[in-house]
């Protein structure tokens, strides 16, 4: 058994570093698109004195290039070479190069700098995950517990609830920024109702006020965000439940267990749940990678800080080393995932090896 | 909203026949249906236009003065040709690869002479050092492949399929999704509907091949698969024959819905500005433009009830008949 | 318990902080770098320059110094600009603002290892800075160029204090021409290294309190993509000049910028008053708040113009469209007039060319902006020898120097942009019209940056910035700047001779002239076509009076707004 999960965490651990290089490697590929975009912007019309020529242009982005690191070769070999060799040849780069510089900063549990602020990236990703994880993790409580006792509702009475269903399935064609924006515009609006703020934690968490008020203002503040979060992710989670719990009720144990007198709800809690939970584990390990990636929708709907919004932001400016940094969290976090549903579908179902 | 009050006539999979195949009508005939607007005409007088004012728009306009009908005609014709079959692909593809994954795990044994054309092909295809080595290597593999013929034991090697599978799922379900796709459009410049296609199944064949999986390694265990295999069926044939189709169940319930996750996944690419064909007019998209304009209800209203009655229909045709 | 806990928060702190919106984080406040708009508008709360915007007049005025520079001209191409720095100066600590301070900025950026590359490239033109050796508050630039516009660009840099970087003036050794000179190759430095290693260590990009600059706010606290809180000094050293000028006024006690990235979210926030002022705001909404009863009672509006500039680019290195007539024929095809009034609801200019129609001296107001005609566009076709084929499916050809040509283009916009696809579409629709398939290519704004660049792109939509000061299209127009800033490839021997005319004009009207020469002739070339300038839209409390609503960037005067005696409204 420790054996087993050694193996697996070690394989998942490869398959990690592997996506992280993979990444680095595309990604830097990319990297004339960084520089271009650390340049004074060219939109801007008439500046004094601005870079005129060719020669200029190349300077400046020599001097860039130098600033982010990336005026080194990007991997041990390459095939690109200027004028010495024939062009698509293989040759080794030495190890002055971009990758083995990164490499070796991670072994020594340093992520980089930001492309774009020069700020520790290590940092910037725990400040950003202190606010993505109580947001998300609540709502993925919350989903889940709905789920389950949704579905086993669902599955008691498979002929009614109709109306339900239609709602969980009309619910799921929803996108989440139209939930987010029609929340906001029920219940933050001076036109409707006004009860919850519209943006996310403003200064007022952080205003001159004492620790009693600062956490219901919290949770009023995170309320609209959480209901959205949990409205988007519980029809899928429900209605898949609820398919493998009928799929279960139908089979001979659960006749079985009904000719012996058992209550449908009873024959549903103590024998159909466990095995019916085996196929939505996988997707609830799917759920903790999510966690930590944050919830870009609904973190600029309602103005929260967090992993979706820095994660985008650093991929529309090319910021590599945030999105290097986040990829490698991102892997961890679904690392941590594995353990975790091995370990539950041992639970659900010691006969898998 | 139609849909909610009435859901038990959508109980009954006639309707939702009907339903779809009304769809499927509307996708084939678009080009020639008599519509008072072109879908990419604008109509720069009357923008952002309510249903039934003024102006013969009646399901009336978009933020950027399209016809909200044409659009929804012709974003029909778009989930049809292009959403439909990517969701379908990616279920075919997941439920493939989850299956075999789970069925095999890390015992499959292959021939020795695939994995040579394999790496010779790979080799050859990177120009490494004399590529013409990996060209030769591949030939002869393939050479291998065609001379053995029936003969079994040959040299074999293990292929460990289930570590590959769950790899690559893994791979492609920790760059976030939006990492990849700007990673994608970047190369590409923008999004052809092909480009498209490949996009949306490349991102969503993960879930079915998890599940399928999932559901695998325990019907792998069940009686009659054991049964079958000590009787001597070949095991390509029991997985195929026997175990998917008990696999594929929660499959059933997951194609309606990930559907719907396709078309909100396309919806939120325009929502990240990343360049999809203006020309591919769809649902998803229609949904986005309520963003700029958030008094224009009917921007929204009519393709999620569009989408709302299509996936009722399809979750009703795949729901197990009592 | 909702109802309870907004009780809570209407018990503010006594000192009621003004909240402005912005859409996205400043990300760096490094005064070097300058990264971003909104990084300027926080920088100019807490550093100085020589020179600022008035936004009452829209002209540069002095701030940290006394007086505009007083001009000599040498010779026939230098110049000579003399400042004298404002006695009542201090940085924080009580010391006097002082001319090394203001050579040592200039020369660190120069100095190699910092984010200098945008700077360094701006103020090349200024090749030495002589002290006063009688008064250490008065110190003269040397420029390269006697170009009216200079005069006013040379006091736009956030001074820097020379005692918190190089305590012993070790910089002092160097002249500034000597480091504007130095090649990349040198061999690093000991005091230069010195002082960028302090200067890094600073961090002024994330930490700009540990730099402090003789603005008149300290950043209190910075949440990353929450907010900014500043906090007015409380005795900062302008308090004693009188009379007070307009570029030294910094009237709220407390500003905080708040992080709404989305419009939507933003403007709900402003209609109940959880932010003060929402600048930038879309055109559609700020309308529907404007006519809509219960906003406009607790709401002001303004509008300006602003100095964006919507321009259509052609790719004159693509064969077909190397011709000034095919791009004034395509360019016939836009209808400028109908967007502006259906996306725009009227609000914006129409304009003839890149200056705008507000600046009366220098517009030329006797040309006509380019009509919509699709049926002129034909006739314009095929006057640039271009024949339509038998087929309606055969488009355009020509016989060009290289062989047979075809009339097929590829339109690339930012995909994020509502505004640009709609006048793609347009386009798009007009152009099949007569005739010319145009393909769309909306386009992720960081690989449009990279489309342009390499030239991958027939035509462009895109928004140009300006400002009232500067006429210099050296880098943007001039041949010399075909692959640097030049993306159209553009330049004929006329252009590049009014190009530099203009930017060497020493005199305002002479250089009007040559402006309204060179808007007509960019009319005639088409190189671009500019279509309108873009509306400015601000949304603010009633409470609030004096924003000076400009058309200069940020679009209103934060450290100038106060608050109305209190109508009795007000809890």
């Amino acid at each position: 058994m420790a054996r087993l999960l050694f193996w697996r965490l070690l394989r998942t651990a490869l398959a990690v570093w592997a996506l992280a290089s993979g990444v680095f490697l595309l990604s830097h590929l990319e990297g004339s698109t960084a520089v271009e975009l650390a340049q004074p912007a060219l939109a801007e019309l008439r500046a004094t004195g601005g870079v005129t020529t060719p020669a200029a242009r190349q300077a400046l982005e020599r001097a860039t290039r130098h600033r982010l690191g990336l005026d080194v070769p990007l991997f041990y070999v390459g095939t690109h070479r200027p004028a010495s060799a024939t062009a698509g040849q293989w040759h080794w780069n030495g190890l002055a190069n971009q990758y083995h510089r990164w490499l070796r900063d991670l072994l020594h549990g340093q992520l980089g700098a930001s492309f774009r602020t020069g700020e520790g990236v290590g940092a910037r990703l725990q400040q950003a995950l202190l606010f993505t994880l109580p947001l998300t993790g609540t709502a993925a409580t919350l989903a889940v517990l709905l789920a389950l006792a949704l579905a086993q509702y669902l599955a008691g009475r498979p002929r009614g609830h109709g109306l339900l269903r239609g709602a969980l399935v009309g619910l799921q064609a929803l996108p989440l920024f139209v939930i987010a924006l029609g929340l906001l515009l029920l219940f933050a609006n001076p036109e409707t109702l006004a009860w919850f703020p519209s943006y996310g934690l403003e200064q007022a968490t952080d205003a001159e006020l004492d620790a009693g008020y600062q956490l219901p203002l919290y949770l009023w503040h995170m309320t609209l965000p959480v209901i959205a979060l949990t409205l988007s992710a519980l029809p899928e989670l429900t209605l898949q439940l609820t398919a493998a719990l009928e799929a279960e009720l139908g089979t001979d144990y659960a006749t079985t267990a009904r000719a012996k007198g058992l209550a449908e709800r009873a024959v549903i809690r103590h024998h159909a749940l466990r095995n019916a939970l085996l196929p939505s584990l996988a997707q609830l390990a799917e759920l903790l990678p999510a966690l930590v990636a944050g919830a870009v929708v609904v973190e600029v709907a309602f103005a929260l800080p967090g992993m979706g919004r820095l994660l985008a932001e650093a991929a529309a400016a090319r910021d590599f080393p945030v999105l290097v940094g986040g990829v490698l969290l991102v892997g961890a976090a679904r690392l941590l995932a594995l353990l975790i549903t091995d370990f539950l579908s041992l639970w659900a179902d010691p006969r898998i090896r | 909203m139609i849909a909610l009050a009435v859901p038990h006539l959508f109980r009954t999979p006639s309707w939702a026949v009907a339903w779809l195949g009304f769809l499927m009508l509307v996708a084939a005939v678009a080009p020639v249906l008599p519509l008072p607007y072109p879908p990419h005409t604008l109509d720069l007088a009357h923008i952002a236009q309510a249903p039934l004012a003024p102006g013969q728009h009646w399901l009336g306009t978009d933020a950027q003065g399209r016809d909200v009908l044409s659009l929804l005609v012709f974003g029909t014709r778009t989930a049809v040709l292009l959403t439909l079959p990517a969701a379908l692909l990616a279920a075919v593809i997941g439920a493939l690869l989850g299956s075999a994954a789970g069925f095999w795990g890390n015992r499959a044994r292959v021939d020795i002479s695939y994995g040579v054309v394999a790496v010779g092909s790979v080799w050859w295809a990177l120009r490494l050092p004399t590529p013409w080595l990996g060209g030769l290597a591949a030939a002869l593999g393939l050479a291998g492949i065609a001379t053995s013929g029936r003969r079994r034991r040959n040299v074999a090697f293990r292929l460990p399929l289930d570590a590959l599978v769950t790899g690559a799922v893994t791979a492609l379900d920790t760059v976030p999704r939006l990492v990849l796709v700007v990673a994608l459009a970047a190369g590409a410049g923008s999004i052809s509907p092909a480009g498209l296609l490949v996009l949306l199944t490349l991102t969503s064949w993960t879930t079915p091949a998890r599940l399928v999986r999932a559901q695998m390694l325990r019907i792998r265990t069940l009686p009659f698969v054991e049964a079958a295999q000590a009787a001597g069926v070949p095991a390509w044939r029991v997985w195929l024959k026997h175990s998917i189709p008990h696999a594929i169940n929660p499959l059933k319930t997951l194609f309606p819905l990930s559907l719907a996750r396709l078309l909100g996944l396309e919806s939120t690419l325009s929502f990240l500005g990343i360049g999809l064909p203006p020309e591919a007019a769809s649902w998803g998209r229609l949904m986005v433009s309520y963003r700029q304009e958030p008094s224009a209800w009917w921007l929204f209203l009519f393709p999620t009830i569009m989408l709302i009655i299509t996936i009722l229909s399809l979750n009703s045709l795949t729901r197990p008949p009592k | 318990m909702a109802l309870l806990l907004q009780g809570c928060t209407t018990k503010r702190p006594t000192e009621r902080a003004l909240k402005i919106r912005w859409a996205h984080d400043p990300e760096n406040l490094d005064p070097l770098a300058l990264a971003n708009q909104t990084a300027i508008d926080a920088l100019y709360l807490l550093n100085c320059s020589l020179l600022q915007a008035d936004f009452t007049t829209n002209r540069f005025a002095p701030a940290l110094a006394e007086a505009l520079p007083s001009v000599r001209f040498l010779g026939d191409s230098l110049m000579q600009l003399q400042y004298t720095i404002r006695p009542e100066a201090t940085w924080d600590t009580g010391r006097p603002v002082l001319a090394t301070d203001v050579a040592f900025t200039l020369k660190l950026m120069f100095c190699p290892g910092l984010p200098t590359e945008a700077p360094s490239s701006q103020y090349r033109f200024i090749r030495e800075i002589l002290l006063d050796p009688r008064n250490p508050r008065r110190f003269t630039f040397v420029c390269t160029s006697q170009a009216v516009e200079y005069v006013q660009a040379s006091g736009d840099f956030f001074v820097l204090p020379e005692a918190v970087l190089d305590p012993r003036g070790a910089m002092r050794r160097f002249t500034l021409a000597e480091l504007q000179r130095r090649p990349a190759t040198a061999a690093p430095n000991a005091v230069l290294q010195a002082v960028a290693r302090r200067y890094t260590a600073a961090t002024p990009g994330q930490t700009p309190a540990r730099l402090p600059g003789c603005g008149p706010y300290q950043l209190v606290k910075w949440e990353k993509d929450r907010y900014l809180r500043f906090r007015r000094k409380p005795h900062w050293w302008a308090d004693r000049v009188r009379p007070r000028p307009f570029t030294l006024q910094a009237r709220p006690a407390r500003l905080d910028y708040v992080i709404v990235p989305d419009a939507a979210t933003a403007s709900l926030a402003l209609q109940r008053g959880d932010i003060d002022v929402f600048p930038q705001m879309p055109t559609r909404e700020f309308t529907r708040l404007r006519q809509a009863s219960t906003t406009r009672s607790n709401l002001n509006f303004y509008a300006t113009a602003s100095y964006d500039v919507v321009t259509v680019g052609f790719n004159t290195r693509h064969p077909a469209l190397s011709d000034a007539l095919t791009r004034q024929a395509l360019a016939h095809c836009i209808d400028a007039a109908g967007i502006l009034k259906g996306t725009e609801l009227g609000q914006g200019q129409r304009t003839v060319g890149l200056v705008s129609p507000t600046d009366r001296l220098n517009y030329n107001d006797s040309l006509a902006p380019v009509p919509f005609d699709p049926a002129g566009a034909a006739a314009l076709l095929r006057r640039a020898g271009w024949q339509r084929g038998a087929a309606a499916a055969d488009g355009w050809q020509r016989n060009g120097a290289h062989g047979p040509q075809q009339l097929r283009l590829v339109m690339r916009y930012r995909a994020d942009e509502q505004l640009f696809a709609t006048i793609a579409l347009q386009f798009q629709a007009a152009a099949a019209s007569i005739g010319v398939p145009v393909s769309l290519q909306p386009t992720e704004s960081g690989a449009f940056s990279m489309a342009l660049r390499s030239g991958e792109f027939d035509m462009y939509v895109r928004a140009l910035r300006g400002n009232p000061f500067m006429f210099n299209f050296t880098s943007f127009l001039h041949s010399q700047a075909i692959g640097a800033g030049n993306t159209l490839g553009y330049g004929s021997p006329r252009s590049d001779q009014l190009i530099e005319a203009i930017a060497a004009a020493s005199t305002v009207q002479r250089r009007a002239q040559l402006l309204r020469q060179f808007q007509a002739l960019m009319q005639q070339e088409m190189p671009l076509l500019p279509l309108f300038f873009l509306s400015n839209h601000i949304a603010a409390q009633k409470r609030l009076v004096d924003l000076h609503p400009t058309s200069l960037k940020p679009g209103f005067a934060a450290m100038a707004i106060g608050e109305a005696a209190a109508p009795s409204t007000s809890p």
